[in-house]
């Protein structure tokens, strides 16, 4: 086992530094890793080797909390959660970085039981060694958010107790924010009374990534929901994107995933409060993409 | 002479009450199975017991003039009776074996003290058969309210479940409040797994008609079984001539009395001759206590003088007249001649009138269904629809995948569909309230409804809207249009509105498929959908 996993990293990691020149010219990583592909696992698997592996985000006996977007009553081909092949590739990453435990919660919207089995995450997380929790309001705590426009909310302890997190949404449209992507997803992590939020979405997505700092955010555009957001209920709502785009900075990452919609990251409010308040890069020409197929 | 009690008998009243409590136990499984286990369809056949009551297939039927196929099972138990005598009261009724397990407890602590030669008429629960079975010639469903499967369940599905959340919740509380983490977590993720629905409206009357139908055997042993059960009744019309008949041995018997003043439900086994095999339900504790192993049941297939209750003919004439000319009462409604906004019915409920023939308020749907949103109805159905199903949306939604509530109807009062059929059933039409809907009133931003709207395309459309604001500006947001030929009714946008006391979005019966009269659009055109 050991001696596979090794020649299994070595052959990922030797595959990395053949393609990509720039990895070691710019004595970093790259700040996004657009990996598309056939298999979601593969590709998953590549965007974090092309970020420098799980190991460069988690520790040994890290407690980790995954967020991907459990939010609707739907299967993956309709594309309103996170594909489970994705969430399933992420929680074994970080289980095989040494992570001690790794948990994968959402606020869902519909039935929570319901969400967690018919999109799937529920089953392939568990079989990967994930704790997956239903969404438990007695662990709910008003914290400061200390956002602009927050200030105090409720939040799921599992989340403040976690030593990393990891933000795993999925690749949707909106009609108030127009995109739902990795700053939308925090509205799961969340409770009270949510629907308010929508008053002032923009500051609110972006009051709660500030929050929230994933360690990592990999987000999920396998399969885009671009009409009739953000639950879709067809597959002709979907497109097949087959693409994972990960990394560190949350600003740049939705910027790339706005993309798919064709929207410019200038054009999305939550963006521009997002980059003037420092929380990344709005203007991709100045981010560092490494993209592949595999 | 030899003082000794009937080993053999004392067994068998062991037994049965393994038996009740192993019923019993069916029984709350199936009740706390009837929720979202994890698959679309149920894979067990919770509402089973119903199947077996024939009271609850005849008075449907005859109401209904339809027979609904699950109820042939009740044939076994009317054979069993026939035969056998009222055994099915005695050793697997669950309702009964509740009444049992609280006469022996008031009888302990003494609050009940059973009397000798009690001469109160056991008639009333023959007259009460009587009532549910005109009644339902009329097509007037009473049988609901008095039965008792249907009676134990909707206490169990309105009372008891969210007092098993509660118990549930307020330990994990406590849980949390000493530290045990941990131990607090796990309640939480099993109550998230039980799904216990935690509301109902008049969760207080059905919750205290529970209590009282409980109380009522501190003052008489097994009250309801003895006084007002029908389906108890109907079982003892058919068990008369059963092949156990109770024996004295006159040779031993010391007249002691305590038979007849132990015997549950007063059938009395003393004096000889007296024993009513009608009334009898083998519960076997005459024949257990008797200090002298007096008291048999011996196999005996030939026909003997058998005493039964005084059914006096007049008492049976008078109350048949009475039912028939008070049922029409139920009747005299508008909600007859004009549907209700609030009369929201779960998808595949029948049309009205047949609904209210079937539905025997049993609470099977109210159990299962995942947000709570159906609650028994209090004036929405009208006086026959007291605690029939209605959806209510502020408390919960019909969720869109699901098809829970048609799986578990014992009677067929929501005919069964499949996911797929289900969501394409329109139950309600949305509408908003433009005086209260945020972009239209005020002139802030909110498309929390649209974005909840389950069906593609959206039957939740947004528009482009201008508000004049006192400031003199105009705001401009995007607010809902309810394209009322998608709008299934399924009621999540009058859930998730943000104006929580009077939504700002509210779902009414108009529009719903089962009905041919409470249409919107007339669609001269649409053949498609007359087809229902």
């Amino acid at each position: 086992m050991e001696r596979r996993k090794f020649i299994k990293e070595l052959v990922i990691g030797s595959v990395a530094v053949g393609f990509s020149p720039r990895l070691f010219a710019q004595s970093g990583y790259p700040e996004l890793a657009v990996v598309t592909g056939e298999s979601p696992e593969k590709i998953t698997r590549g965007a974090v080797e092309l970020l420098g592996g799980m190991k460069r985000f988690i520790g040994r006996g890290d407690k980790v909390i995954i967020k991907p977007n459990i939010g609707w009553d739907r299967t993956p081909d309709m594309a309103a959660c996170t594909n489970p092949e994705i969430v399933k590739a992420v929680v074994t990453l970080a289980l095989e970085a040494g992570a001690k435990e790794v948990i994968v919660l959402d606020h869902t919207i519909n039935q929570p039981k319901r969400c967690y089995i018919r999109s799937g995450i529920q089953e392939a997380a568990q079989s990967a060694g994930a704790r997956v929790l239903l969404p438990d309001e007695q662990r709910l705590k008003k914290v400061n958010i200390k956002g602009e426009w927050l200030k105090e909310w409720e939040v799921f302890v599992d989340f403040l107790e976690a030593d990393k997190i990891i933000n795993m949404p999925a690749t949707k449209v909106h009609s108030l924010s127009k995109v739902t992507l990795g700053m939308k997803n925090w509205l799961g992590a969340v409770g009270g009374s949510r629907n308010q939020l929508h008053q002032r979405i923009d500051e609110a997505m972006v009051d709660l990534a500030a929050f929230f700092k994933p360690t990592l955010t990999i987000l999920d555009s396998y399969r885009i929901l671009f009409r009739n957001g953000p639950q879709g209920g067809r597959i002709s709502d979907t497109r097949l994107m087959k693409t994972v785009v990960a990394g560190t900075d949350p600003v740049a990452i939705d910027a790339y995933g706005a993309a798919f919609f064709d929207f410019k990251p200038q054009e999305l409010l939550f963006l521009q409060l997002a980059s003037s308040r420092g929380l990344g890069k709005l203007d991709l020409e100045k981010v560092r993409i490494e993209k592949r197929t595999v | 002479m030899k003082r000794e009690q009937s080993k053999k008998y004392r067994r068998l009243q062991k037994l049965r009450i393994v038996s009740q409590l192993v019923f019993f136990a069916i029984f709350f499984i199936f009740f706390i199975k009837t929720h979202y286990g994890g698959a679309d369809y149920l894979t067990i056949t919770v509402e089973r017991f119903f199947h077996f009551d024939p009271l609850l297939a005849l008075t449907t039927t005859i109401g209904a003039r339809l027979f609904f196929a699950a109820f042939w099972l009740s044939v076994i138990t009317l054979i069993f009776t026939i035969i056998f005598g009222r055994v099915v009261c005695g050793w697997i009724c669950p309702f009964g074996a509740v009444h049992q397990f609280f006469s022996f407890l008031f009888k302990k602590t003494r609050w009940l003290k059973p009397k000798r030669d009690d001469s109160w008429s056991l008639a009333p629960k023959y007259l009460i058969l009587i009532i549910v079975l005109i009644a339902s010639l009329f097509a007037v469903n009473l049988v609901g309210y008095l039965d008792p499967l249907s009676f134990l369940y909707r206490s169990f599905a309105v009372y008891f479940t969210p007092f098993l959340n509660m118990v549930f919740s307020e330990s994990a509380s406590l849980a949390y409040s000493l530290g045990l983490a941990s131990l607090g977590q796990t309640i939480g993720q099993a109550l998230g797994n039980l799904a216990l629905n935690s509301f109902f409206q008049n969760a207080l009357v059905i919750g205290l008609l529970f209590f009282a139908a409980i109380a009522l055997n501190a003052w008489k042993e097994r009250f309801w079984c003895r006084y007002l059960c029908p389906a108890g009744a109907l079982l003892g019309l058919f068990s008369r001539f059963n092949v156990f008949k109770l024996k004295i041995d006159p040779e031993k018997c010391i007249n002691c009395h305590l038979c007849s003043i132990q015997c549950e439900t007063n059938a009395r086994p003393y004096p000889i001759g007296e024993w009513r095999s009608s009334e009898c339900i083998y519960c076997e504790t005459c024949a257990a206590i008797c200090p002298t192993a007096a008291i048999t049941f011996p196999l005996r297939w030939k026909a003997e003088k058998i005493q039964g209750v005084n059914l006096s003919r007049r008492k049976l004439l008078l109350t048949s007249l009475t039912t028939l000319l008070i049922a029409p009462i139920f009747k005299i409604t508008p909600h007859r001649q004009r549907a209700y906004p609030a009369l929201i019915r779960p998808p595949g409920a029948l049309p009205e009138e047949k609904f209210l023939d079937k539905c025997i308020k049993c609470g099977e749907c109210l159990k299962v269904c995942p947000t709570n949103g159906l609650q028994p109805a209090l004036t929405e159905a009208g006086p026959e629809g007291l605690w029939t199903p209605v959806l209510v949306p502020r408390i919960g939604y019909c969720e869109y995948y699901c098809s829970l509530c048609t799986q578990v109807c014992p009677t067929g009062a929501i005919r069964e569909l499949t996911i797929e059929e289900k969501t394409t059933v329109k139950i309600g039409t949305a509408f908003v309230n433009k005086n209260r809907c945020l972009p239209y009133a005020l002139g802030e931003q909110c498309i929390v409804c649209e974005e909840h709207c389950p069906v593609s395309p959206k039957a939740i459309q947004l528009i482009k809207v201008e508000t004049l604001t006192p400031e003199g500006k105009i705001a401009t947001n995007l607010a809902p249009f309810v394209n009322v030929n998608d709008c299934i009714g399924c009621g999540i946008c009058e859930n998730k509105c943000v104006v929580v006391d009077e939504p700002a979005i509210r779902v009414s019966s108009i529009g719903e498929q089962r009905s041919e009269k409470n249409r919107l659009l007339l669609q001269v055109n649409n053949q498609k959908d007359s087809q229902e």
